[in-house]
C-alpha cells in the first residue's frame, strides 16, 4: 500500500520529471498535470490528498485554480511561485491556498510542507483542538491561558486574539489581509502597522530570541505563520 | 446706458472742437479794435491744431470749420453775418480754410504714424516676451502654455484652446485658458501652428464679441510661427534624446550582457563540473566526498538564484516598474528577516544592531527594503575581513527623516570612488578579483530613490560606511502610533 497522493501541477516538463521521482522515491503516488483545466479535472477525477500548484500555469492564473478548487474541495494546496509574484501569491493565499514555496526550493523544505499540510489536514476533519502545544509554548483557546515553559505569559486581548487566531491555523501561511480580517475587522484591512506592532509585542513575550523567531515567522511580502515543533 | 456713454465719447471730441474756439473768440472778440484780422486768423489755427493733435483728422477739419465761420462772422465786416464784402477778406477767409485743413491732415498724419509706431513697439516686445519665455523651455506642454498665455496676454478672449496633434511621436495634448473653461459653440477665430514641415496644431479662440483687430491678428500670426517652430524644435529634440536614450541603454545591456555571461558561468561550471563526477561510474565516490561535492552544488544553485534576482531587480528598476508597495513597517523587522535569510554569509561577522524599540514606523516595501539591506550587508561582507563587526545603526537627524548607517571594517575607498560606486557595473576593483554583477548597490540606489530616500557612502575611521535616509512621512502623513493595550 502506498502512500499519499499528490497531484503535481507544473508546466515545465523538467519539474515534473524532477518532482515525480523525488516523491515517488519517498513513497508517495504521484499524478502530474500541465494545465489548470487538467489539474481540475484530474483533482476531480482522482481525489488526490494533496495539490502542489504552479502559479504561472499557460491556461490560467493560479487564484483561479484555487477558488475553482475551493469551490468543492478543501484538500490542502501548496503553490509554487518565482520571486517577485508576491502579489499572485498572495491572491492565491487569500483565494483559499494553504501554503507557498519560492522556486527554487530544496526539496527538504518541500517535503516539510507536504507533511504538515497532510497532517493538519487530517486533523481538520477530527475535532478541534483547544490546545496547541508548540516547543516550549501552550495555548489554550477555550481558557484563554498561554504558558511558555509552564509559567503563564500575560498577554492583552488582541496580544491573545492575534495568537489563538495564528494557532488555530499553525503552520498554514496568513496573509496580512486575512489576519487583519478576522483579527481586527474588516475596516481594518490596509492596517498592517497594528500587525507589525502587536506582532512584534507576540514575540517579545514568546520567542527565546524575538530577532530569530521561531514560532512566529514573518513571510516578507506576503502575511505571518505561527509554526508548531514537536 | 453704454451706448449712449459710446455716443457721447465718440462726439466729444466735436463738442470739445467748439468749446476750445468758443473759448479763444471770447477775449479775441473783446480786443477786435486792437488786432488786425490777418492776427485773428493766426490765432484761430491755435485751436484748430490742438483739436487735431489731440483726437485726430475729423475733429480737426470741424474746428476748422467753426474756426472759418467764427471767423468769419464776428470779424469780418460786416460783422454778425456771414456776408463777406471785400474781395481782400473773401482771400483770407479762404486761405485760413485751406491752411487749417491742411494743418489738420499734416498733424493727423503725424499721429497715425506715431500711433502705429507705438503700436509697432508693442508688437515687438510682445514677440520679444514671448522669445524670452519660450528660451530655456524644452517641454512640448510647457511650450504650449507659454504660447496660450502669451496670446492670452495679447487679445482679450473669452477662451482659448491649443490643440497640439501628435507629431514626432509625442503624444496629443489639448490646452483650455482659463483651465476649467468647455466651449460647445465654434471657435471665433483658428490660427494655424504649422512649419514648412508639419501641421503641429491650431490655437482656437473665442473671443468677447469684438473681432481681432488686423494688427492683433498679425502679432498672433507671428506668435504662432514662433510657437510652432519652438514646438517642433522640442519635439525633434526628445526624439534625438529618446534615440541617445536607446543608445545608452543598448550599450548598458550589452554591458550587462557580458558581466552576466561570465558571472553565470562560474557556478555553472562548479554545478556541471560537480554532477558529471558524480553520473560518472568510473570513481565510487566517498559518502564524504560527494556530500562535499552536492554541498558545492547547492551553494552554486544558490548563488545562480541571488544573480537572477538581481537581475530581475535591476531590470525593474531600469523599466521604471520598481512601485515599492508601502506600508508602515518596523524597521528591526526587515532587518532581523535578512539577517535570519543571510545567516550563512552573516556568521562568519560580529553583527551589531542598533536599532531602538522607540524608533516610529517607516513607510517601505518590505521587500524591497529587504533587498536594499541584503545587498549591502553582501557587498560589506564581500570586502570586510572575516570575524570583523558589521554594525548597523539607526538614528532619527529630524523627526521627518530615518538615517540607517551600515558600517563595515573593510578597505577604505578613494574620494573619487565614493559617489560612483552606486552606478551600475561600476567597480573598484579589477572586475576577475571580485565577484559580482556589479548590480548590487545600483539596485540599493534604484529602490531606496524610489522611496524618496538618498543612499551614499563614506569612509570612517574604522572603515567603511553606507547611509540611507528615508523620509519617515508619506502621503502627507506622520508614521502612526499603535496605542498600547492594557493586560
Amino acid at each position: 500500500m502506498s502512500g499519499p497522493h499528490i497531484l503535481v501541477v507544473d508546466d515545465e516538463p523538467q519539474i515534473l520529471r524532477a518532482l515525480r521521482t523525488i516523491l515517488l522515491a519517498h513513497h508517495y503516488r504521484v499524478s502530474v498535470a500541465r494545465t489548470g483545466e487538467e489539474c481540475l479535472a484530474l483533482a476531480a477525477a482522482e481525489q488526490p490528498d494533496i495539490i502542489i500548484l504552479d502559479l504561472g500555469l499557460p491556461d490560467m492564473d493560479g487564484k483561479t485554480v484555487c477558488s475553482r478548487l475551493r469551490e468543492w474541495t478543501q484538500i490542502p494546496i501548496i503553490i509554487l511561485s518565482v520571486r517577485n509574484e508576491e502579489h499572485e501569491k498572495v491572491k492565491a493565499l487569500d483565494k483559499g491556498a494553504d501554503d507557498y514555496l519560492v522556486k527554487p526550493f530544496g526539496i527538504e523544505e518541500l517535503l516539510a510542507r507536504i507533511r504538515v499540510a497532510l497532517r493538519h489536514h487530517a486533523r481538520s476533519q477530527g475535532d478541534h483542538e483547544t490546545v496547541i502545544a508548540s516547543g516550549d509554548i501552550a495555548i489554550d483557546l477555550a481558557r484563554h491561558i498561554v504558558t511558555r515553559d509552564g509559567d503563564e505569559v500575560k498577554l492583552t486581548a488582541t496580544e491573545f486574539k492575534l495568537l489563538a487566531y495564528l494557532a488555530s491555523h499553525a503552520d498554514r501561511v496568513l496573509t496580512h489581509q486575512n489576519i487583519l480580517n478576522n483579527v481586527w475587522g474588516p475596516e481594518y484591512l490596509n492596517n498592517v502597522e497594528y500587525l507589525r506592532v502587536f506582532m512584534s509585542q507576540l514575540r517579545k513575550k514568546l520567542e527565546t530570541d524575538p530577532k530569530l523567531p521561531r514560532y512566529l515567522l514573518s513571510e516578507p511580502g506576503v502575511g505571518y505563520r505561527f509554526v508548531t515543533e514537536d | 446706458m453704454a451706448q449712449t456713454r459710446l455716443l457721447f465719447s465718440r462726439f466729444l471730441p466735436f463738442i470739445l472742437a467748439i468749446a476750445g474756439i468758443a473759448l479763444i473768440t471770447v477775449p479775441l472778440f473783446l480786443l477786435r479794435a486792437k488786432l488786425s484780422t490777418s492776427t485773428v486768423a493766426l490765432l484761430y489755427l491755435l485751436p484748430v491744431l490742438i483739436s487735431t493733435t489731440s483726437w485726430g483728422l475729423w475733429p480737426g477739419v470741424f474746428s476748422a470749420t467753426i474756426a472759418f465761420l467764427a471767423y468769419n462772422y464776428f470779424f469780418l465786416p460786416p460783422y454778425h453775418t456771414f456776408i463777406v464784402h471785400r474781395t481782400e477778406d473773401i482771400v483770407a477767409l479762404a486761405i485760413f480754410l485751406i491752411v487749417a485743413v491742411l494743418i489738420s491732415q499734416l498733424v493727423a498724419r503725424a499721429r497715425t504714424n506715431l500711433a502705429a509706431a507705438v503700436a509697432r513697439e508693442s508688437e515687438t516686445t510682445r514677440l520679444y516676451e514671448l522669445s524670452l519665455g519660450l528660451a530655456g523651455v524644452n517641454k512640448l506642454e510647457e511650450i504650449a502654455a507659454v504660447i496660450a498665455q502669451k496670446t492670452m496676454e495679447t487679445v482679450k478672449a473669452s477662451h482659448l484652446e491649443l490643440g497640439i496633434e501628435p507629431i514626432y511621436e509625442e503624444s496629443p495634448f489639448t490646452l483650455s485658458l482659463p483651465a476649467n473653461g468647455i466651449s460647445s459653440s465654434n471657435p471665433d477665430f483658428v490660427i494655424p501652428l504649422e512649419t514648412m514641415r508639419a501641421f503641429l496644431g491650431e490655437i482656437r479662440l473665442w473671443l468677447n464679441g469684438a473681432p481681432l483687430q488686423p494688427s492683433e491678428e498679425r502679432v498672433l500670426r507671428t506668435f504662432a510661427a514662433q510657437g510652432a517652430l519652438a514646438l517642433e524644435r522640442a519635439a525633434l529634440e526628445h526624439t534625438e534624446t529618446r534615440a541617445r536614450i536607446l543608445e545608452e541603454s543598448d550599450r548598458l545591456k550589452s554591458a550587462l550582457l557580458s558581466s552576466v555571461s561570465h558571472e553565470f558561468r562560474t557556478p555553472l561550471a562548479t554545478i556541471k563540473a560537480a554532477t558529471t563526477s558524480l553520473l560518472s561510474d568510473q570513481i565510487p565516490w566517498e559518502a564524504k566526498a560527494r556530500k562535499e561535492l552536492l554541498t558545492a552544488m547547492d551553494e552554486e544553485t544558490d548563488h545562480l538564484n541571488y544573480l537572477v534576482g538581481n537581475l530581475l531587480d535591476m531590470s525593474r528598476i531600469e523599466a521604471g516598474a520598481l512601485k515599492p508597495n508601502r506600508q508602515w513597517n518596523i524597521l528591526a523587522e526587515i532587518i532581523d528577516s535578512v539577517i535570519v535569510r543571510m545567516h550563512r554569509i552573516l556568521n562568519n561577522y560580529t553583527l551589531d544592531i542598533q536599532i531602538s524599540d522607540d524608533l516610529p514606523l517607516v513607510p517601505v516595501d518590505f521587500t524591497q527594503m529587504e533587498q536594499v539591506f541584503s545587498n549591502l550587508f553582501q557587498n560589506s561582507a564581500k570586502y570586510a575581513p572575516v570575524g570583523s563587526t558589521i554594525r548597523t545603526i539607526a538614528s532619527l537627524p529630524d523627526p521627518d527623516t530615518l538615517l540607517i548607517k551600515i558600517t563595515n571594517q573593510g578597505p577604505q575607498v578613494q574620494q573619487e570612488h565614493l559617489d560612483r560606486i552606486f552606478d551600475k557595473f561600476y567597480r573598484i576593483t579589477a572586475p576577475e578579483k571580485v565577484s559580482g554583477t556589479g548590480l548590487g548597490l545600483s539596485i540599493c540606489k534604484g529602490i531606496v530613490e524610489a522611496h524618496g530616500g538618498r543612499i551614499w557612502a563614506e569612509n570612517v575611521p574604522e572603515g567603511f560606511a553606507f547611509l540611507i535616509s528615508l523620509p519617515l512621512t508619506w502621503e502627507g502623513t506622520s508614521p502612526p502610533v499603535v496605542e498600547a493595550e492594557d493586560l
